[in-house]
């Protein structure tokens, strides 16, 4: 079966006829004649397999798709992604050490709460960026709204409602207040607020681009708490249900100002470097050790357990 | 012989009602494995037995008794025959792991170094994601094996004859229970005869003076 190969007329030189002959007028050149050059057309819908065929890598195998005349069309991996929420914390408030022991009334206290009253020219120049795109901010009001914020989160957490937590709570956070809860019982209560909460610090990074600015604000919260962790099983892994402790707390809380329908998420917390060690879990664990030798001991290897460095962490 | 297609869903869904059904003619009586009469068998559990590792039981009271945790694991398409993997599965059950594992490394069948896998997978995760204490105190409830899905190939004989050749799979199944090992009672002999006796004692002869 003879296959159908299209002849065309193929120039070796690309110039117009005009221009041929004139140049042929001119320089008296022997042009050489047009040669039919046959290029076969026609597509080739299946390409059998080849027999005996060595296993090749993809490359390899992509170069002699090429070759025979397959054209792969370019595949476009495209997907949009919405960012509506920062990596981190930017510029993260420093909280002074001592800040949970000194009452307000005595000398050091007042002090420090004039120091932290001026609180930085950069945060100022943040709440004014701030209250640029959100006219309803204030430094007044938001520590209320911002709490209650804080509350319906942690509520929405023991619930593990999915939606209203994504609502409450920016996507950097969730995956840290969610990791290996999820098949525990949490049993958390928020009993009362020792002092009332104050916006410490503020700042707008803006990412990728400029102009896409969010808004991180610092909060410091002191309050009482209840927080039990129980396991698959029902059994208690940490705290307790009726005992309430004193929790000092520093929370971010960010919004997307460029985009209008942007709210007020909790974003993270910071654990300043003078922080109390938390208790431990009830169960006991094995601290991977130094290894043996046949004839050695334990007790004689005097071997430290490596305790973590006192930096501040934001979780 | 036109084979029946029947796919896996439509196993689960019979699976379900045959369940189903069976629960509706018990009636009072819930669970499947607390009624003795009823035999558990290894098709009903196998195919819901990684899900049984996402139960989550209400957090308990002071007073009441501390529940065991219970890890489900198990490996599907081992190639290996159901009924050699018996051996090894009632070998280990009813062990604590430990012991378990030293009878599984010096054991010579094939089996023996797969279901060691599958108990040190199945310690670990207990240990990481179950909140277990202590990796040796747990000891292996239930082990059992089930057919998996055979492949078919053509054995040839003489004479132009063939067989259908089966590649047997098998699953394994295992269940590890925080906890020391419940005692099982022995029995000897003479305690059996004393029951034998008891029986025909007890009974009655009726329409009698």
């Amino acid at each position: 079966m003879a296959t159908s190969i299209c002849r065309t007329l193929k120039y070796l030189q690309p110039t117009t006829c005009q221009n041929i002959k004139c140049a042929v007028s001119l320089l008296d050149v022997r042009l050489p004649q047009p040669v039919l050059v046959p290029i076969r057309t026609k597509k080739r819908y299946f390409i059998p397999p080849a027999v005996n065929v060595k296993q090749k890598t993809q490359s390899e195998q992509e170069d002699k798709a090429r070759a025979a005349g397959v054209v792969v069309r370019q595949q476009y991996i495209e997907r949009a992604i919405n960012i509506a929420c920062t990596a981190g914390i930017f510029d993260p408030y420093v909280p002074p050490e001592g800040d949970a022991r000194l009452s307000t009334l005595s000398k050091e206290g007042l002090k420090q709460r004039t120091e932290q009253l001026r609180q930085g020219a950069a945060s100022q120049l943040a709440y004014r960026k701030i209250k640029d795109h959100d006219p309803e901010f204030s430094t007044k009001g938001f520590p209320a709204l911002a709490q209650q914020i804080f509350i319906d989160a942690h509520a929405a957490l023991t619930q593990f409602n999915k939606e209203k937590l994504h609502s409450l709570v920016t996507e950097r956070c969730y995956p840290e207040m969610v990791r290996g809860n999820r098949y525990k019982t949490l049993r958390w209560r928020f009993i009362e607020s020792l002092e009332p909460p104050r916006v410490v610090h503020a700042r707008c990074p803006d990412m990728i681009s400029k102009g896409n600015l969010y808004g991180q604000v610092t909060l410091r919260m002191h309050s009482k708490q209840t927080l039990a962790i129980y396991d698959r099983f029902g059994r208690l892994m940490l705290g307790d249900e009726d005992e309430p402790r004193d929790v000092l707390e520093y929370l971010v809380l960010e919004r997307h100002l460029v985009n209008p329908y942007g709210r007020w998420r909790l974003h993270g917390k910071i654990v300043p470097a003078w922080a109390p060690p938390k208790d431990p879990i009830i169960k006991t664990l094995i601290i991977p050790g130094p290894k043996l030798k046949p004839g050695e001991d334990f007790e004689d290897l005097n071997y430290q357990v490596p305790k973590p460095k006192a930096v501040q962490w934001s979780k | 012989m036109a084979a029946s297609v029947v796919t896996w869903a439509g196993l689960a869904a019979i699976g379900r009602a045959c369940g189903h059904i069976r629960s509706r003619l018990l009636g009072s009586s819930s669970t499947l494995s607390q009624v003795s009469c009823l035999h558990t068998s290894t098709e009903l559990n196998s195919k819901h037995w990684e899900r049984k590792n996402l139960i989550v039981y209400p957090p308990q009271q002071k007073d009441e008794p501390c529940r065991s945790a219970e890890i489900y694991h198990c490996r599907r398409q081992i190639k290996y025959s159901k009924d050699k993997m018996w051996y090894l599965a009632k070998l280990i059950k009813g062990m604590t792991i430990d012991q378990a594992l030293t009878q599984l490394e010096f054991n010579d069948k094939k089996g023996a170094k797969i279901i060691k896998e599958v108990l040190l997978e199945a310690q670990d995760m207990a240990v990481r994601n179950h909140n277990v204490e202590y990796k040796s105190n747990l000891y292996i409830a239930e082990s059992f094996s089930a057919k998996g899905k055979y492949l078919k190939r053509i054995r040839y004989h003489g004479r132009g004859m063939f067989g259908i050749m089966d590649k047997v799979h098998c699953h394994y199944f295992v269940k590890l229970v925080e906890g020391v090992p419940p005692k099982v009672e022995q029995k000897t002999g003479f305690d059996q005869a004393k029951e034998y006796v008891e029986q025909l004692r007890n009974r009655t002869i009726i329409h009698s003076l």
